[in-house]
């Protein structure tokens, strides 16, 4: 629970639920006008989730940057 | 523009996200200082994404992408000139003050340095602005909701007003920072495609080469004139007038942005949130003003990216950015280019209500109604304070239904509070015979000056309620103008009261005063934690950026 006081986390968890839903949307209506793009955007969204959720499970640094 | 079942279920889960945010930090709010200061205590990076996303609301976004349609990418002056240096400047010279004064909001600041009349006036004013800028920001979403999407205009509002009063009851100023980061990520993450896609359809930077007027396509030419450039400005107005009174009234002053670098860890961390928040600032016109540029030349080359008329018959500029969403996205990536949209409109409204409850508890409630109660006491003032800024947006919302030139009006009260006030701080931190009579006179001048000058001249129809002195080219011109004036008024005031007046004691102004506080140096410390090299590295690709697209 207390890695949802890490704002990195929450905020990889939501791109890796939209992330999820575009990917799932663009393989099951192959065929609507440039689904490619919801395709291309759910990848990128689950891999900037899972750099986000990466970052949330480091140790906390001694000094920020 | 039609939604499907999965752009809806995108924005459920936009507003679930940040609901959960409000109540996960419901536990941490124990006190007033919790409540309206999150304790000082908010990391780096996130005071810095906060700092340009408190910035980044609705008209900003909406507004950014009509002007390069409007005026291509002179436009870019608000991101490079009108905002990089104000940023730097106040991480590097006046984030030490307010920081080390130990202030919690800007008027109590002026509290410090001048007197409780200079603080009051400047926190009545502001809570004025923030609760007019709030509930336009409501109305704005609701009116867009309402054009694009066929959404009642009353299920809006209340629904957004809900949404934005849940999660800053319940985590007040965290919640709202927070959710601040997660909308900027979505606004770049969601518009960042629809300029890829535009960029691909349009034949690349050769497609804009070949399909956008060229006189749109620079940063300073033609700028000798105000007849001879989209903007209708000249190099005088623009680098005066924008770029040193209403960016450095705007970013150095305005509580609104100021106050999510006052909530840092420490006074390194202060100066330095505005001045990395400057880095992608710089490059936000990638994502806000090149679509307007994309649609020109998209226009070019084909059918059905004519923008609407809006009720006055003029182009609705502001379409600019729904209309590509609703061309070039389809469902899916559209629900989150319109869930990118509410974020910044609510995120707007948000930031604006915790300004304005930190401001009316400090520095009008604490001050004037009861000085010295517990803080819980202060605490339930805050909550209660939220829920009455709240109510305020919405009746602000209605009450710019009803009248066509409200948004206007508001921009107009900006260049007449923040320049003035610019002015002010100016004098007050740089030379320290500014007097406290001097301080509070210099500043009604100055508002008094900004109203005159608007009411005597004149540009697209709109001021010159007094006599029509003089016609400005743009309404742009026209607030350049009534910046610089309103600043020179205050400045000149200012300095002449002083002079016959007594300042303050030597002192009492320690820690406000340039000349009169110990310069603090940034001893062994590498080049990213020193705020000075940061400012450099900033400003040099500011100027880069200046040559390359002169």
């Amino acid at each position: 629970m207390n890695k949802f006081f890490d704002l990195r986390f929450v905020i990889g968890i939501f791109f890796l639920a939209v992330g999820m839903l575009l990917l799932i949307y663009s393989f099951t209506n192959p065929t609507i006008e440039h689904a490619a793009v919801n395709r291309w955007c759910g990848l990128a969204f689950i891999l900037f989730a899972l750099i986000m959720i990466a970052l949330s499970f480091q140790k906390k640094p001694k000094d920020e940057l | 523009m039609h939604l499907h079942l999965v752009d809806y279920a995108i924005i459920g889960i936009y507003f679930l996200f940040v609901v959960g945010i409000g109540f996960l930090l419901k536990k941490r709010i124990k006190t007033g200082n919790d409540f309206l200061m999150s304790s000082r205590n908010i990391p780096l990076w996130i005071t810095s994404l906060a700092f340009i996303s408190a910035n980044l609301g609705a008209q900003e976004v909406l507004g950014m992408a009509a002007n390069g349609a409007k005026y291509g990418l002179y436009t870019a002056h608000f991101y490079w000139m009108g905002a990089v240096l104000a940023m730097v400047f106040l991480g590097v010279f006046m984030m030490p003050f307010y920081y080390g004064s130990k202030a919690r909001s800007v008027p109590e600041f002026l509290k410090l340095r001048f007197d409780e009349k200079t603080r009051t006036y400047n926190a009545l004013t502001f809570a004025v602005m923030t609760i007019f800028s709030s509930g336009i920001s409501l109305y704005a979403l609701a009116m867009l909701m309402q054009t694009i999407l066929g959404w009642d205009f009353n299920v809006s509002i209340w629904l957004a007003a809900g949404i934005v009063l849940i999660y800053t009851f319940l985590g007040g100023l965290t919640s709202a920072v927070y959710n601040e980061v997660l909308q900027f990520f979505l606004i770049v993450l969601g518009i960042a495609p629809l300029v890829y896609i535009g960029f691909h359809q349009v034949g690349g930077l050769d497609g804009i080469l070949a399909n956008v007027d060229n006189a749109k396509l620079h940063l300073w030419k033609g700028m000798s004139n105000s007849a001879t450039n989209p903007m209708g400005t000249n190099a005088f107005s623009l680098i005066f007038g924008l770029g040193f009174v209403l960016a450095f009234g705007y970013w150095c002053t305005d509580f609104l942005v100021v106050q999510r670098a006052m909530i840092s860890h420490n006074l390194n961390d202060a100066r330095r949130t505005p001045i990395i928040a400057a880095l992608p600032k710089i490059f936000m016109p990638l994502i806000v003003i090149v679509p307007g540029i994309l649609l020109l030349a998209l226009q070019k080359q084909f059918s059905g990216f004519e923008l609407p008329l809006n009720t006055n018959g003029q182009t609705d500029y502001n379409m600019v950015l729904p209309l590509l969403l609703s061309k070039l996205y389809p469902s899916g990536i559209l629900g989150v280019g319109i869930t990118a949209l509410i974020a910044s409109f609510m995120s707007g409204m948000a930031g604006n209500v915790t300004a304005f409850n930190t401001v009316f508890t400090f520095d009008l409630y604490q001050t004037h109604i009861r000085k010295n109660a517990s803080e819980k006491h202060y605490l339930n003032v805050g909550k209660a304070t939220t829920v009455i800024g709240i109510l305020l947006s919405i009746l602000t919302a209605y009450v710019a239904r009803g009248f066509n030139s409200i948004m206007d009006l508001l921009q107009l009260v900006f260049s007449f509070v923040n320049a003035p006030l610019f002015a002010t701080f100016f004098l007050g931190m740089f030379w320290k015979k500014t007097s406290s009579n001097g301080a509070f006179w210099g500043l009604l001048s100055g508002t008094v000056a900004a109203g005159l000058t608007y009411s005597l001249t004149v540009a697209e129809g709109k001021g010159g309620s007094i006599a029509q002195l003089h016609t400005f080219y743009s309404g742009t011109s026209q607030a350049f103008n009534i910046a610089w004036i309103s600043f020179v008024v205050c400045f000149i005031v200012t300095a002449l009261i002083s002079f016959v007046t007594k300042p303050k004691p030597e002192k009492e102004l320690v820690g406000l005063v340039y000349s009169l506080t110990p310069r603090q140096r940034d001893k062994n410390r590498v080049w990213y934690k020193n705020p000075l090299w940061l400012a450099i590295i900033v400003l040099l690709i500011t100027l880069f950026f200046n040559i390359l697209f002169y």
